[in-house]
């Protein structure tokens, strides 16, 4: 079974993820900034990362930076999700490695379908797939 | 004996040429900024905005045009009534910094659009601030600022109900799940946070770099409107069945300018 792991200051973000990805056959772990997403991904080994930016005690962008120096956790594939698209941000983000870019406002259906293009997901058996 | 290894060149005596820029954009499906809201924010950005230049662009929106000659014309009641009819004697009149306040607004009033119609289907619609009545109590404010190259703030004013709206919607959250206020705020603030943080991005990729706060998510029954120092400010009202709710922008786009 897939796990993923969902770094969001947002209660709100974590909780829309959870429902998002409740009719595939995976897990969801959650943390609340950068700091705790290196902490949880290190023990989970996590099979995909959807990530924030603008966190508070550790930013995504310092998260990423971390993850891709740990030889155990670089090469989890990252999503970033995040309200923020400015060309030059996108830029050095795309540069430190991620394997796709959503920007917020999102539907449960984007998510899920980026997330699928990077792991295997199956619907649950008496669950309806998003979209 | 070994011989030293030298370096490969493809093309002897040039240099490599520089890889071509990804439009990031495209590539990852961004809604692009207005045209017109783009070379104005640029030219703020380049610090060589003039009036003739500021008015042949503002002159190709035709929407930005109307709030324009609206502003400059605050008592006519239809357009038949205007007395400045032409885009230059508006900006005269207004003054450039609130020119560019309207312009700056576009993009603040196309995420908040965005917003509600793809986390909340909801389709908004602007109503004339003369036709809403304004917040008499507590209202919830959502208030976001932003530092750098440009200052300001968004304030995004909601009815106390709009958080039971946003909770079913958002989450199909029931009135029990929000009682307790840190989650109804935390539903308030990411709303924000996807407006303000949309918002931002279109400033930064004018060339106007700046950072912004975290929502801060209150109760009020203060109704004014707020405006950074040395700064013009802006309100829009919303409407859509189920809420009416007012965005306020404040901007100092001449921040680092010795005027």
């Amino acid at each position: 079974m897939s796990k993923i792991l969902s770094v969001d200051d947002s209660k709100t973000v974590r909780m829309i993820i959870q429902r998002a990805f409740r009719p595939y056959e995976c897990t969801i772990k959650e943390a609340g900034n950068g700091e705790e997403g290196l902490a949880v991904a290190a023990i989970e080994k996590p099979d995909l990362i959807i990530l924030d930016i603008t966190m508070p005690v550790m930013d995504g962008v310092t998260m990423l930076t971390n993850l891709k120096k740990n030889p155990e956790l670089k090469d989890i594939p990252v999503i970033m999700l995040t309200a923020e698209h400015g060309q030059e941000n996108v830029a050095n983000i795309v540069s430190l490695g991620v394997r796709d870019y959503l920007v917020k406002p999102f539907k449960d259906a984007q998510i899920v379908e980026k997330a699928m293009a990077v792991i295997p997901l199956q619907a649950r058996a008496e669950a309806v797939p998003v979209g | 004996m070994a011989i030293p290894a030298r370096p490969i060149s493809r093309t002897p005596g040039r240099a490599a040429p520089p890889a071509p820029k990804v439009d990031y954009g495209k590539k990852f499906g961004f809604a692009p900024m207005p045209e017109s809201v783009r070379l104005l924010t640029e030219m703020l950005a380049k610090r060589n905005a003039n009036m003739e230049d500021f008015a042949k662009i503002v002159a190709i929106d035709s929407s930005l045009t109307e709030r324009l000659l609206a502003a400059a014309n605050p008592r006519a009641t239809r357009k038949e009534d205007y007395r400045t009819t032409t885009v230059e004697d508006a900006i005269q009149r207004v003054g450039m910094s609130f020119a560019l306040l309207l312009a700056m607004s576009e993009p603040l009033t196309l995420a908040v659009y965005n917003t509600f119609h793809t986390m909340l289907s909801i389709d908004l619609t602007t109503v004339p601030l003369k036709d809403m009545e304004p917040f008499t109590d507590e209202h919830v404010l959502g208030e976001v600022t932003f530092e750098g190259k440009t200052t300001g703030l968004v304030d995004i004013r909601l009815p106390s109900a709009s958080i039971l709206l946003f909770g079913d919607r958002l989450l199909g959250l029931t009135p029990d799940d929000l009682s307790d206020p840190a989650i109804g705020n935390d539903v308030v603030g990411e709303m924000c946070n996807m407006i303000v943080g949309n918002f931002k991005s279109n400033l930064c990729d004018a060339g106007l770099d700046c950072k912004l706060s975290q929502p801060n998510i209150t109760r009020t029954t203060d109704f004014n409107l707020q405006a950074v120092k040395g700064g013009t400010s802006e309100r829009n009202a919303f409407h859509a069945e189920e809420i009416d709710f007012f965005t306020d922008l404040s901007v100092n786009p001449w921040v680092d300018c010795k005027l």
